[in-house]
């Protein structure tokens, strides 16, 4: 348990500020694309 | 999925090259990223989500898809320094003009629909309806600046078919190459006088 413990401790010590702005970057550019663009393939047609 | 599959496109390329030059390759660090994610959630809660979006009438539906990308362009002028963001507000301004010149959503013809959609499906909707998440179906006739609504289609043997805008266009354009060159800003040309 302690082990397990330790090395969640080391995993999150790796996520450091950079990656959680490369996350969120990303995630900005993906909703950007889904919400600007307006392509349809007739996904749902009944409302 | 096409617009998503140009980012990944970009960012296959954009790996590519710069282990090619071996030089790092990071994704853009966007400025305010918050801005996009809340720009997108009108677009959530009225298009997206279907535990909410049965509720929401058109008319505010069509008002949250204009704010929306008026928010996106916002995000677009804090990102202005990235190369490709100038493709995605092109593109995004050019979907927004023809959005609101139509009534809040992108115009599609029974003709660009009947590529999509089996024949009885589309025989159940009349003109006015809407049709997938974005689109409204109008006759060609009542379509204000058709040459922007979405209208473009891959070629008939293609396995997905799928119905873009000009403005779709660009900015797929835009996202691919906002991968490929994440951290290079658009010059201007220099010009030297003698």
């Amino acid at each position: 348990m302690k082990t397990q413990i330790a090395k969640l401790f080391v995993f999150t010590r790796m996520i450091n500020r950079q990656h959680i702005q490369i996350v969120f970057a990303l995630l900005a550019l993906v909703l950007f694309v889904l919400g600007a663009g307006a392509p349809s393939d007739g996904g749902i047609v009944s409302h | 999925m096409i617009l998503l599959g140009a980012i990944l496109a970009g960012m296959v390329v954009g790996v590519s090259l710069a282990s090619l030059h071996k030089r790092p390759w990071s994704v853009p660090p966007l400025r305010k990223p918050w801005l996009a994610i809340l720009s997108f959630l009108p677009q959530l809660v009225f298009l997206y989500l279907p535990a909410t979006r049965k509720w929401v009438p058109d008319e505010l539906t069509a008002a949250g898809l204009i704010v929306s990308l008026v928010l996106l362009l916002v995000f677009c002028w804090f990102n202005r320094q990235f190369s490709g963001v100038w493709l995605l507000a092109w593109g995004l301004f050019l979907n927004l003009l023809v959005i609101a010149a139509n009534g809040g959503f992108m115009p599609i013809s029974p003709q660009t629909a009947s590529r999509l959609v089996p024949p009885e499906t589309l025989a159940a909707l009349g003109n006015g309806d809407r049709f997938g998440y974005k689109d409204i179906l109008l006759l060609p006739e009542k379509t204000h600046l058709i040459w922007l609504s979405d209208f473009l289609l891959p070629p008939v043997g293609f396995s997905y078919q799928v119905a873009f805008s000009p403005g779709d266009a660009f900015i797929a354009a835009g996202a691919f190459w906002l991968m490929v060159m994440p951290g290079k800003a658009l010059e201007a040309p220099k010009i030297i006088l003698k």
